[in-house]
């Protein structure tokens, strides 16, 4: 017996779309005002992934600081010396934020390196450092379907909207949840078949709240190299950009804030009855 | 069991097969029809539903399960080359348990770091992957598909989870008259890793008997270092006294019959359960039977 699980983009295909109508005057903003001329300037934001090959063109201008969380048997250690990246799914995500916001402050974050072992509070120990460093955005393309983790995480997730630090989660295309892409006071992001990378649409039936260009994408890897791959984990970072950049020209929104604002610009919000044009 | 509840056993085997070859002709006529028609992914669930309760309702061994688990999923979702890895923690390494395709017997003799490749990559993550363009793209993912002689054009690759826990990853190659695997073909795959998962955690329960013991006396605390090598070795041995048994080959053999009715569907079970309680029952009043003639 098959149950059929949440597919988290499917609210983001040509059929099942959602046309949204506006509540004026509260969505009576143009995306002119939201972040036309934006460009990331002053706004930091974290990639807690594999690392960020800093040396790949798409990433372009130096990054503002690296933190490698390393499990000890005495504790967590944080070393800021700067680092590679593992894999390469860093890199592709560091890439896309820079694509939309290249002039961000970037700090990459890795909690995943070699081996398997403790990864979640390592991806925990991660996230506090970006929520307690002053971090104004993060990208969290990664999760884990560790139940464990659910109340640690949620009082981390808690903790960074309360500080205004806004989270941008990848939801899990898996019939798992996954944490923490599945609570309220994240932005949790499922990919779209569309390739404009200011095409996004909002789901009014959360969990997954918006969707993102994450379909046959070509993104930077590791080694220099490039790659056209699918998965939300590369739509989450379209809106981590465009957040980056609503952020450098309005500092200090909150995360409720943001969200209303995206959800007001959002490709599938109707204008004059027709679908909002970008 | 009588001859003619062996006779209609077998009819309703060969009634099984009957409905298997319907359903996978019908499976047939709807993907031809999905090559001309706009409605993919309503008979894609379509599909997905018969083909998988065919597979499943098939009497078949774990690994033969597992081996249509992979061939169907390649099937449905148009692919030419198929593997199912599974995670050595100990080497961290992933190693090939299934391998479809044309070069699948070469293939399985590479085992893949942790980490290495699409498929070492969707291990360490967690999160399922598409790769468009692998030939041109993805030099490091290709290794052992290279080394075989096999380069992917394109790669999918989900994650076997399995309470909480990915245990391994299952991948497609190349998918047959498209450029690329969608995201469709994501969920689609996830559902596909999920029925595997379940099928390779079953067949694990045995063989981690043993290392589950070392591993809890390895644990305890408060015991001392002599104590707990002693308690090791006992239980060592009464496994070994178990396994070695012909009481528990015979129960197991027994255990194999019952889950392999139980693949049959509910009505197959109840019948092997009624038959079961009837003959239990008959020697149950033997046994009273006989006590009541014994000494006061």
């Amino acid at each position: 017996m098959i149950t059929r699980q949440p597919e988290w983009s499917k609210p983001f295909t040509a059929d099942a779309l959602q046309k949204l109508t506006p509540v004026l005057p509260l969505d009576n903003i143009t995306r002119e005002w939201a972040w036309e001329g934006g460009t990331g300037k002053g706004v930091k934001v974290a990639v807690i992934d594999s690392g960020i090959d800093a040396s790949h063109p798409a990433i372009g201008a130096p990054l503002s600081g690296y933190v490698t969380v390393i499990e000890k048997p005495e504790g967590m250690l944080l070393d800021t010396a700067p680092h590679g990246d593992s894999y390469g799914h860093g890199t592709a995500c560091a890439g896309i934020i820079r694509s939309l916001a290249p002039d961000c402050e970037l700090y990459s974050i890795k909690v995943l390196g070699e081996g398997l072992s403790g990864r979640s509070t390592v991806f925990a120990a991660g996230l506090r450092w970006a929520i307690e460093n002053g971090m104004h955005a993060c990208n969290l393309s990664l999760g884990t379907t560790k139940k464990d983790f659910y109340a640690l995480l949620h009082e981390l997730t808690d903790l960074a909207y309360f500080r205004n630090v806004v989270l941008v989660t990848a939801a899990n295309n898996m019939p798992v949840p996954s944490f923490p892409s599945v609570y309220a006071s994240v932005i949790s992001v499922a990919a779209h078949e569309g390739k404009d990378p200011f095409v996004f649409y909002y789901n009014p039936h959360p969990p997954v709240e918006f969707g993102a260009p994450g379909i046959d994408v070509r993104v930077a890897w590791k080694n220099g190299e490039w790659l056209t791959t699918t998965g939300n984990s590369f739509a989450a970072p379209h809106i981590t950009g465009i957040i980056a950049r609503i952020l450098s020209k309005h500092p200090g929104l909150t995360v409720f804030q943001i969200k209303a604002i995206l959800r007001a610009l959002s490709s599938n919000m109707t204008r004059d009855g027709s679908e909002h044009q970008v | 069991m009588d001859d003619e509840s062996l006779t209609e056993g077998q009819n309703g085997l060969s009634q099984a097969h009957k409905t298997i070859a319907e359903q996978q002709a019908e499976i047939e006529q709807l993907r031809s029809r999905l090559a001309n028609e706009n409605f993919t992914q309503v008979l894609r669930t379509a599909l997905i539903t018969a083909s998988t309760a065919a597979t499943i309702a098939s009497p078949v061994t774990h690994s033969q399960l597992l081996e249509m688990i992979v061939a169907t999923a390649a099937h449905i979702l148009s692919a030419q080359a198929a593997s199912l890895f599974l995670i050595d923690n100990h080497t961290q390494e992933l190693i090939f348990e299934v391998a479809l395709g044309q070069k699948a017997d070469e293939v399985k003799k590479f085992r893949i770091p942790l980490g290495h490749g699409i498929a070492g990559l969707v291990a360490v993550s967690g999160q399922p992957m598409a790769v468009a363009n692998a030939e041109s793209d993805l030099r490091q993912a290709s290794d052992v598909a290279r080394a075989v002689g096999y380069v992917p054009r394109n790669i999918l690759c989900v994650p076997l989870v399995y309470n909480d826990r990915t245990i391994g990853v299952l991948e497609l190659l190349d998918k047959t008259g498209d450029s690329s695997f969608g995201i469709d073909d994501m969920h689609v795959l996830s559902m596909f890793a999920n029925q595997a998962a379940v099928a390779i955690e079953q067949s694990r329960m045995h063989d981690s008997l043993v290392p589950l013991i070392v591993e809890v006396l390895q644990s305890a605390g408060g015991i001392a270092e002599q104590t707990k090598e002693e308690l090791q070795q006992q239980a060592l041995d009464f496994i070994t006294a178990i396994e070695e048994s012909p009481a528990y080959h015979n129960a197991m053999k027994l255990a194999r019959l019952i889950h392999e009715i139980s693949w049959q569907g509910d009505e197959e079970l109840k019948l092997c359960y009624v038959i079961l309680s009837n003959f239990a029952e008959y020697l149950r009043a033997r046994a009273k039977a006989t006590s009541e003639l014994g000494w006061l």
